[in-house]
């Protein structure tokens, strides 16, 4: 009885002392923070879509449909994985350590064209006010720009690596570095090294790296698409060809378009997170947040952006006012032309951004004005050597200076597209500026490398080659014209929603441009 | 389940065989081994899976299985049998339960994992009617303690979860009842059919990627037990 009794008492020792944990092999984690170390290897694949559930699911709602009618029905289906990866941060005192998150969709399917060896597309999207926003995450309904580049591009052959951005979903920055150049592409190309190390290890593991890589991006992603093409070049890394979208390219020029009245629609948003951005990259911004801001908003606004409460309850709840970037002042300073810099203007769209509820004080844009006009850039407010000021004193137009992309000459083609009316990112102050840039002051060495689309421009004829685009996007006009009512209303509808429609049809103009190689 | 209730129902199985020797009775045959058939029938429900990226709905069943029984009794006096019965660990195939596909993988009826099982129960038991009686009806309750091993992620379970998965269940102790007969053949040779139900509840973990999912199973064995015994 005593060996008996004594057999249970081992074997409960045994039971007791070991775990009951699974045998499977799961990811490896990789503990190392380097740059480009990818955390889980094969990272989480949220969602598996074939091309005819991915084209039903899109098609299930009247925008997806939209969005089907420009992309093309899907030729691949998309694995939707879910990348944790090390990448640093901007700080006044050097880079450090930071976690990023992305998207790596990889096209599957039988068709050569969908699996095997497949180009990498590298994009960078758009201003995001939504600290939780996740592109790899295809079954949130709000995630409309990962739904577009999946069925843009993932789902037409291509692998799409799509940073979140440091400062965004589960990345431990303390700050994202808005429109810093160096600290975003850095971010993106570690997003890459990352991404390509999953290759070959996720669950689609037959689709691989052809080795032609593809830069694009819209908005804010446009800046960073460029950004990025200019470090890879800088480091000696092959870029295929890039397509920047309706981005701020000239960031000085655009900023003291601003400044000088200019006020583009989004400017409260833009602000803040281009503030915080360079006050935490450089440390000289400002001593407190009062020198730049009014009172009201002073007190919250540095690190406000990106948040996980919704955009319209920050402003609901006064956090940041819709449109009023600068005061209503009637100026008397003793300059009838500086005056008439400084009042209100005429332009009723600019208007909109002036009022009694402004965000950036008078005594900021003044100083910001005067600096402006003692050191002006070269293509704001006149044309002349269309080159960033040498010497800005204000420290903001200096950290506009320092990430302003008229500093490179691409060795590889470039296809800028945006639209000439955007009231949200000039398109003459930042993509025609760029374009004069490397037509007349640092030409590449073939003309052939800088090719820009107005998708807004008249059809040429039957053989225009972005007859598509223009004629889409024109047609998507009339029907937010004609759905508004036409007349004031129509224009309201149009000017609110305009960079937002130009999206789809640059990036189909920016697929067709990247399909010749 | 804790080290703590581990620990706790090891020192019950313990107590009660030791209880089972101290009043056994020297005079008959006091030892048996039984070995035969366990055919055990889940009767599995689970809260549906919770987690990041999980859409509504999904769940998991359990298949049935048969495995070898083996069991050690001891006679406490004419009418209570302490029992210490146990199976060979089965492999048992948990399945997907919920929408068809998960985005366009198939889930609903696919095998998702496997796991083996060491369910060990102790049991006392009332034996009816005279011992030399050839069939003699017996009633019986104790503890079973199940502790999962061997756990495996299918390709189709990972597939389903979004990568590589690993799995985990926790150990259940609960209690067991037992309803059988016995039917005396010949000297020491008996058979035996028995049906025994169990409570066996357990937390489950799937971790992808970092990735988790969660859910508590109740799994609800009723077990049908044909055994042949030999008395000694």
């Amino acid at each position: 009885m005593k060996t008996i009794a004594l057999r249970i008492v081992l074997l409960c020792t045994v039971a007791v002392l070991t775990a009951c944990g699974s045998d499977t092999p799961t990811s490896t984690v990789d503990t190392d923070i380097s740059r480009g170390t990818l955390v889980d290897n094969p990272p989480f694949r949220i969602a598996s879509v074939d091309a005819a559930t991915l084209g039903a699911q899109l098609g299930a709602s009247p925008s997806g449909a939209q969005l089907l009618q420009v992309t093309g029905p899907p030729a691949c289906g998309v694995d939707f994985n879910y990348m944790h990866y090390w990448t640093v941060n901007a700080s006044p005192t050097g880079d450090v350590a930071a976690s990023g998150s992305a998207a790596l969709m990889v096209p599957t399917g039988a068709s050569p064209n969908c699996s095997g060896p497949r180009p990498i597309l590298l994009y960078a999207h758009g201003t995001q006010t939504d600290k939780s926003a996740n592109l790899a995450d295809i079954t949130d309904p709000n995630n409309s720009e990962g739904a577009l580049i999946a069925a843009m591009f993932a789902a037409q052959g291509y692998i799409v690596v799509a940073p979140n951005y440091v400062g965004y979903d589960t990345s431990n920055g303390r700050f994202h570095p808005y429109l810093n150049a160096d600290a975003q592409s850095k971010d993106m190309i570690d997003a890459l090294t990352a991404a390509r190390k999953a290759l070959g290890k996720v669950l689609a593991n037959t689709t691989t790296d052809n080795g032609k890589l593809f830069i694009t991006g819209y908005s804010q992603g446009g800046f960073v698409a460029m950004a990025t093409h200019k470090a890879m070049q800088a480091a000696g890394q092959p870029v295929t060809a890039s397509a920047p979208m309706s981005g701020p390219y000239a960031l000085e020029a655009f900023g003291d378009a601003v400044f000088f009245g200019n006020v583009d629609l989004g400017s409260t948003i833009f602000t803040p997170l281009l503030t915080t951005s360079f006050q935490r990259s450089y440390g000289n911004i400002y001593a407190t947040t009062s020198d730049v801001f009014e009172d009201a908003y002073a007190g919250s606004i540095e690190g406000l952006l990106p948040n996980a409460v919704p955009i319209d309850q920050l402003i609901g709840s006064g956090k940041l006012p819709q449109l009023q970037l600068f005061h209503d002042t009637v100026w008397a300073t003793g300059s009838a032309q500086l005056n008439a810099t400084l009042n209100v203007p005429a332009n009723p769209l600019f208007a909109l951004g002036f009022g009694p509820a402004n965000l950036v004080k008078d005594t900021y844009r003044l100083a910001y004005i005067m600096d402006a006009l003692a050191n002006p850039d070269g293509a704001v407010p006149t044309q002349t050597n269309l080159l960033p000021a040498a010497a800005p004193g204000s420290t903001l137009r200096q950290a506009f200076a320092l990430n302003d992309l008229r500093s490179w000459v691409p060795t590889s083609p470039v296809f800028m597209c945006g639209g000439e009316n955007d009231p949200v990112v000039f398109f003459s102050v930042n993509t025609q500026v760029m374009q004069a840039f490397w037509t007349y002051v640092a030409p590449p060495a073939s003309p052939l490398l800088v090719s820009v689309l107005d998708v807004d421009s008249a059809i040429t004829g039957p053989d225009d080659p972005f007859l598509l685009a223009k004629g889409g996007f024109a047609q998507t006009e009339a029907a937010i014209d004609a759905a508004a009512g036409g007349g004031a209303a129509g224009l309201q509808a149009r000017t609110q929603t305009y960079h937002t429609t130009v999206a789809p049809f640059c990036s189909a103009a920016a697929r067709g441009f990247f399909s010749q190689f | 389940m804790n080290t703590h209730n581990k620990i706790t129902a090891c020192a019950t199985l313990v107590a009660l065989v030791a209880a089972a020797s101290a009043l056994a009775d020297g005079s008959v045959q006091s030892n048996e081994i039984r070995v035969g058939a366990y055919i055990v029938k889940y009767d599995a429900k689970a809260d549906d899976l919770t987690g990041p990226y999980v859409p509504p709905g999904v769940n998991v069943s359990v298949k049935n299985v048969t495995t070898p029984y083996f069991a050690y009794l001891r006679r406490m006096s004419p009418h209570l049998v302490a029992q210490l019965a146990a199976g060979v660990p089965p492999k048992t195939e948990t399945v997907g339960k919920g929408p068809a596909t998960l985005g366009s993988v198939p889930f609903n009826g696919q095998v998702v994992s496997t796991a083996k099982w060491f369910s060990p129960s102790v049991l006392i038991n009332y034996v009816f009617r005279d011992e030399t009686a050839t069939l003699r009806p017996y009633l019986g309750a104790g503890l079973n303690y199940t502790r999962f091993y061997d756990l495996k992620s299918t390709p189709a379970g990972d597939a389903a979860n979004g990568g590589p998965t690993a799995i985990k269940l926790s150990s259940s102790i609960g209690p067991v009842l037992t309803a059988g007969l016995r039917w005396h053949i010949k000297d020491h040779w008996s058979a035996y059919a028995s049906y025994d139900v169990a409570r066996v509840n357990s937390y489950y973990v799937g971790e992808t990627a970092g990735v988790q999912r969660k859910t508590h199973i109740k799994f609800n064995p009723s077990t049908l037990v044909l055994s042949i015994g030999y008395a000694f």
